[in-house]
């Protein structure tokens, strides 16, 4: 066998684009998390339309101090799509994560940049939440046809909470030692994150207690656009700052755990 | 055993707890370029804890590793991304460590005798299968120093035979390879046989016969 001479030279493969394409590979390859998105979504959507019923509910929207009376299927609509975003993305993001970082680590030692590594991993995140955001927004066309003022500021509002719950998994991917701590911890959080916001299931969802769980952004953005007729910019940037917030810490930690720990003197 | 070249690797008094269990209690390694050593030592004794430390991905409580040129690290845990393909696994390390070209990877990949599995997810292989990927992403950059544990966990025969016809091509080019063995018969292939006890290395150096066994 000769020896390899020429392995230096000009890259054969750049690193981002390598890293960006493995990503959302890795990301979408998760099976049941597809099932989930194509049957339970629907599904979802359903059981729940069919408990609300048409009751009228009313709806604080913080911005104007406005209480809307809404139809409760329609709120509903909406808590049960972020709901499902919840824990489909951050079920996806989180296997993808925690199965992959003795690899990543593996390829930082080997020379891959961690930086590069990470860019690649939020892009990949982005290009996978918003495309379930995405299904799971014209999902609900099925149900409810808001307009599509209304449509566009619920598919804002439901990427920024895939977002943000992918982010949540990717933190949780790079700190808890094993699933079922982060696949419990993923349920509980959007559980009861999306599930306060509802004014049918908690009669204390007007309460301003509420302003301070990742879902109220998304909530008041997509419930403002589609049923108060008002698009309310600053509560999506609420939202994103605790998909930024999540992702931030989420990336430290990684760059810490895929760093090299050789002692040299 | 010549000292006039700066060696490939060095490790100096490296120590390890794990809680209140010290593994590693002030251990040396020096390895010249062109010299096999192996590491051999009890279950528990520390090995793998050894070339983790070395490697860079376990913190050690004291010590310090000098490496000169590249290291490559096979792990005896396969560390691999089991939706990837073995072929994807190739392109990701060459990205890696920027390659020019697959040229090394073919030639690995051939000789470890697992081509035809090229389009395979790692996750559908079998395990001798993934270790000898794993081997292969160890070599690909065709590095100066090799930690290599139980780098043949699951290789059938022939291929443990062509495992160190591999060796045998780097050692003559003068690569530094450690390899963590259980087996006494292999000893004789070694230059250095190093034992690990109470967390300590202690060379022996091995009148070297270059027998092959089965061969």
């Amino acid at each position: 066998m000769s020896a390899p001479d020429a392995l230096k030279g000009t890259p054969l493969f750049g690193q981002f684009p390598t890293a960006l394409k493995f990503s959302v590979r890795e990301q979408s390859r998760n099976r049941l998390a597809a099932l989930l998105l194509v049957l339970f979504v629907p599904l979802w959507y359903l059981l729940m339309t069919s408990i609300a019923g048409d009751k009228g509910l009313d709806f604080k929207l913080y911005a104007t101090g406005e209480m809307l009376s809404v139809n409760g299927k329609h709120i509903t609509l909406i808590t049960a799509g972020l709901n499902s975003l919840t824990m489909i993305a951050g079920f996806v993001v989180f296997d993808a994560v925690r199965k992959a970082l003795a690899f990543d680590r593996r390829l930082a030692f080997a020379g891959f940049r961690q930086s590069t590594l990470i860019g690649a991993k939020m892009l990949a995140i982005g290009i996978v939440a918003g495309t379930i955001a995405l299904y799971t927004a014209l999902a609900l066309l099925v149900y409810w046809r808001p307009g599509f003022t209304g449509w566009a500021t619920i598919l804002a509002g439901f990427v920024t909470m895939t977002l943000t719950y992918g982010s949540l998994g990717l933190l949780l991917g790079v700190l808890v030692k094993n699933d079922l701590e982060g696949f419990f911890l993923i349920i509980m959080g959007g559980l009861t994150d999306t599930f306060l916001q509802n004014p049918l299931g908690n009669p204390a969802a007007n309460k301003p207690v509420l302003q301070y769980f990742p879902s109220f952004g998304p909530m008041q953005f997509s419930v403002g656009g589609s049923l108060g007729d008002t698009v309310l910019w600053r509560y999506l940037g609420l939202g994103l700052i605790w998909a930024a917030s999540f992702a931030v810490v989420g990336l430290i930690v990684f760059h810490f755990r895929t760093r090299s720990r050789r002692p040299t003197g | 055993m010549t000292t006039e070249r700066e060696p490939a690797l060095a490790a100096r008094d490296i120590h390890k707890a794990f809680g209140r269990h010290q593994v590693l209690r002030g251990a040396d390694l020096t390895v010249e370029p062109g010299q096999l050593v192996a590491v051999v030592g009890e279950n528990g004794s520390g090995k793998s804890t050894l070339l983790k430390a070395i490697a860079g991905t376990l913190p050690v409580d004291e010590g310090e590793v000098r490496l000169s040129g590249e290291l490559g690290y096979c792990p005896q845990d396969p560390v691999l991304n089991l939706n990837l393909t073995v072929d994807q696994h190739l392109q990701y390390f060459a990205a890696a460590h920027r390659l020019s070209s697959l040229e090394r990877a073919d030639e690995l990949v051939k000789l470890l005798g697992y081509d035809k599995y090229r389009e395979a997810a790692a996750g559908d292989l079998s395990g001798g299968t993934r270790q000898k990927l794993n081997l292969t992403l160890a070599l690909l950059h065709d590095p100066d120093v090799l930690l290599l544990d139980e780098p043949y966990q699951g290789f059938d025969w022939e291929t443990y035979l062509r495992f160190w016809d591999l060796v045998d091509q780097l050692h003559e080019r003068d690569k530094a390879v450690v390899v963590i063995t259980h087996l006494v018969f292999e000893q004789e292939r070694f230059d250095v046989l190093a034992d690990l006890v109470d967390g300590r290395l202690t060379p022996r150096t091995a009148v070297k016969e270059r027998t092959h066994v089965g061969a």
